[in-house]
């Protein structure tokens, strides 16, 4: 069975609930792009206040973050909370956007690039969200910032592991705070750049939410931030390893694992689970249907094909067929998804031409509609009955498969935008059925993204081509119902052929009545309960993001433990020694190298063990960096040990010797629950205690 | 013979437009030609049906050039193109509905809305392109 399938059905239950909670225009799963977008620029804006008042030196951060928390709660205060909570909610749409295009199917065939340029995102999301952590510097932060060095020095890029800069306090300096904040300013505008290239192949792309959609989820966020603000946790302090911690879940679920596994384990499932996501667009690749073509003969350049493909597959260019037109129409077959709402925006595609061949300028060339005309008229010739209606399904809403009876045909399109207005007016003039029911997808949720936003203005005479003022549009009806509502659209049918019963017959020429402005949304709760049920969704959102933005605690250490870390960047010993040349040995190398001395460069691994009450805890060989293994090794280990009294003996050898130490050194010490011991080797002290 | 001529006082300027003119006066006199020589109901409604379509692709790449020229009475003239294509299709459905139809009047209709338009709209518009250059 296709896995897909399993996400799709709470998808598609959470989209008939968002569907009768919300008005369509507000539904918020047809726009978790657009709101990605909203809580960006609510990050963003409440960041430049947050700058304003930030105190960029490690020393002083904390001092200036409780200032502006509690010494302006009202302005600051709020628009921290709104900081980190709009970046929670951040999120979770983009993860509800990533699961919910997955289920849909829509990252396959030419869907793939907004799949693909969208897995950055979520790195740039994570590296704004840590760093931002990392920059309050309280115990959270000194979590995350020891948590990521790690993290990071399982990459073999850095010399010497960076989690040295938090060993203890007393080797903290302002230089990686620095870096942070450079990081946590840079990465949004590098992620504002990436989020245009991930829109970038989308024709009017959704980037702002429904007006009041995007007021009432700011309210929801203030509401939030007023009653649970987001606060610092105890100032930081390397001294100290804090037990317990309040930890940002959506941030940061990765982090507890990092104790557990360690940080080349983490980073090799996070590479995994990138991975993953980046082959599913061709797992398996989708057999996309033959891009739409362009008939020249029938094609002046009107762009109207152009002004509406939803995936900016269509261009104009040059004309090339010496016809006496600027432009023509020219399809980029990588990413046609073969819609076919440039077929129903073409003004050729009228079926009255029957003089010669009727091919539009714009065609699908696997439903042409030569052959849609003729499936109209053939299917109309077996409708009976005073109430004849003819379904044009979207092969994504509900299916209408079933609605298929004497007085109603059933005719499947890829979108119901594909459908030519002449079409209907062919329909419904040359008396083919009483009625023409337009059965598409969810409202504002095309699956081929604009379909029914072209259709409504279309027919509404808002949108080139119009379906003409002549048709009554009594006799037109528009369903929008997702793929869930099958019985919807069964009741949205009777209802429309009882209304066509009611009808005058159809006059040819008599003045068609205006659309309708707005239609009700079929399946909408009454207003009062869409209110409450707006609440209650928005409510659990906001209750999501506020209970998991520091709860549930992490634990550390449990009561009574300390850590003790064993740390030294050194080089050891060259493995042989310098020895001088003669004069003989020094010609015969060339003259640019003749040295009186030569010292072969690689040197010895640093051999390190550690001995507690004992008994050894550690043995290690650390071996030396660099390309020659001329650098040094380096060592960062951690012990959680109990507390209380301790025998410590740590002994290291760097000359290559098989028995004995080149350095020992103990110390007898109390420790207390939570303390940071360090033990450091440094060249020319030896080992010191911290 | 011809029903409607092309006179250079046609031409709006744009030269696209003024092919595609060309075009659909030599459609409506290939008509008027062939309700002449006695074309029966069901041929005059299918070459209607053809004139109506290339009538709807030569608007929609007048309006493109107009709303592209930002052409300050778009509203009028759009308004004037959508009634032409409703009373051509209303033409047309008569003749398909009654199986007859009258060629004088036919022919009357047609030039006289062509020649209403060019006179009206697409005139106004050649002087705005005039001015505006």
């Amino acid at each position: 069975m296709n896995p897909r399938r399993w996400l799709r059905a709470p998808f598609d239950a959470l989209d008939a609930l968002c569907a009768r909670a919300f008005p369509p225009a507000w539904n918020p799963l047809a726009q978790l792009g657009a709101l990605g977008w909203f809580f960006f620029w609510i990050v963003a804006a409440s960041g430049v206040y947050l700058y304003i008042f930030f105190d960029t030196g490690i020393s002083h951060t904390y001092q200036s973050i409780e200032g502006i928390t509690h010494g302006q709660w009202w302005a600051g205060g709020v628009l921290r909370s709104l900081h980190r909570y709009a970046s929670d909610a951040l999120v979770v749409v983009v993860f509800v956007h990533l699961l919910r295009e997955l289920a849909h199917d829509r990252l396959r065939g030419n869907h793939w690039f907004a799949w693909i340029t969208g897995l950055p995102l979520l790195l740039f999301v994570y590296a704004c969200g840590i760093s931002g952590y990392w920059l309050v510097w309280d115990t959270l932060a000194q979590y995350v910032a020891i948590t990521t060095t790690r993290l990071l020095d399982a990459l073999p890029i850095f010399g010497e592991p960076i989690a040295r800069n938090f060993l203890d306090q007393a080797s903290l300096s302002d230089r990686f705070f620095t870096l942070m904040v450079f990081i946590h300013i840079a990465v949004p505008l590098l992620m504002l750049l990436f989020m245009w290239v991930h829109i970038s192949r989308h024709a009017n792309s959704r980037v702002n939410p429904a007006r009041g959609l995007g007021v009432t989820v700011l309210v929801v966020l203030v509401l939030l931030s007023l009653l649970h603000p987001a606060l610092s946790q105890a100032p930081a302090n390397l001294d100290q390893v804090p037990a317990t911690l309040g930890l940002d879940w959506f941030f940061l679920p990765a982090y507890p694992l990092v104790a557990q596994w360690g940080g080349a384990a983490v980073l090799l499932a996070i590479a995994g689970v990138l991975l993953l996501l980046g082959v599913l667009p061709w797992a398996p690749p989708q057999r996309s249907p033959p891009a739409a073509t362009v008939s020249l003969p029938n094609c002046n350049g009107c762009g109207r094909c152009f002004a509406d493909c939803p995936f900016g597959a269509i261009n104009l260019v040059a004309r090339t067929d010496g016809q006496p037109y600027e432009q023509q129409a020219s399809v980029n077959a990588a990413q046609c998804v073969s819609c076919g709402l440039c077929v129903g925006a073409c003004p050729t595609a009228t079926p009255a031409r029957s003089a010669g061949e009727f091919v539009a300028g714009i065609e699908l060339p696997w439903l042409p509609l030569a052959q849609l005309r003729e499936q109209v008229r053939q299917s109309a010739a077996g409708l009976k009955g005073a109430t004849r209606v003819i379904v044009f399904a979207c092969d994504h809403g509900a299916a209408c498969d079933r609605l298929a009876g004497a007085d109603v045909a059933v005719l499947k399109l890829p979108c119901v935008g594909m459908l030519p207005p002449p079409f209907i007016d062919f329909i419904l003039t040359g008396r083919l059925a009483d009625g023409v029911m337009l059965a598409g997808c969810d409202p504002g949720d095309c699956y081929h993204r604009l379909g029914d936003r072209w259709v409504e203005q279309r027919i509404a005479g808002k949108r080139d081509p119009w379906l003409r003022g002549r048709i009554p549009r009594s006799r037109v009806a528009v369903s929008w119902i997702g793929p869930v509502g099958r019985s919807a659209r069964a009741r949205e049918l009777a209802a429309f052929r009882a209304s066509l019963g009611g009808l005058p017959p159809m006059v040819r020429g008599a003045k068609g009545e205006p659309a309708p402005a707005t239609r009700a949304a079929p399946r909408a709760w009454p207003r009062p309960v869409q209110w409450v049920g707006q609440a209650l969704l928005l409510g659990a959102l906001a209750l999501l993001v506020g209970a998991y933005a520091t709860w549930p605690s992490v634990r550390q250490l449990a009561p009574g433990e300390a850590v003790v870390q064993l740390a030294f960047n050194y080089a050891a010993k060259p493995k042989i020694a310098c020895r001088p040349l003669t004069p003989e040995q020094m010609m015969q190398l060339k003259p640019n190298m003749r040295r009186p001395v030569d010292c072969p460069r690689e040197r010895w691994p640093v051999y390190v063990e550690l001995e507690r009450n004992g008994t050894i805890i550690y043995r290690g060989t650390h071996a030396p960096t660099g390309l020659w293994n001329d650098g040094p090794s380096s060592a960062l280990e951690r012990f959680v040990v109990p507390q209380g009294h301790q025998v410590l003996v740590v002994r290291l050898r760097d000359s290559g010797r098989q028995q004995g130490f080149d350095y020992e050194r103990s110390i007898t010490v109390d420790l207390v629950p939570q303390q940071n011991f360090v033990i450091e080797f440094l060249g020319g002290q030896g080992f010191v205690f911290r | 013979m011809s029903v409607i001529e092309w006179r250079e006082e046609f031409s709006v300027g744009l030269p696209e437009v003024d092919h595609e003119h060309q075009e659909l006066i030599a459609a409506i006199n290939r008509l008027h030609g062939e309700m002449g020589s006695g074309a029966s109901a069901a041929e005059v409604s299918d070459r209607l049906g053809e004139i109506e379509s290339a009538i709807s692709a030569h608007f929609a790449l007048e309006e493109k050039s107009m709303v592209a020229l930002r052409y300050d009475d778009y509203a009028a003239h759009k308004h004037d193109h959508e009634q032409l294509l409703d009373e051509i299709l209303d033409i047309r459905d008569g003749v398909l509905e009654t199986s007859q139809y009258d060629p004088a009047g036919l022919s009357q209709a047609l030039t006289l809305w062509f020649r209403e338009h060019f006179r009206t709209h697409d005139t106004r518009l050649h002087h705005w392109l005039v001015r505006r250059s």
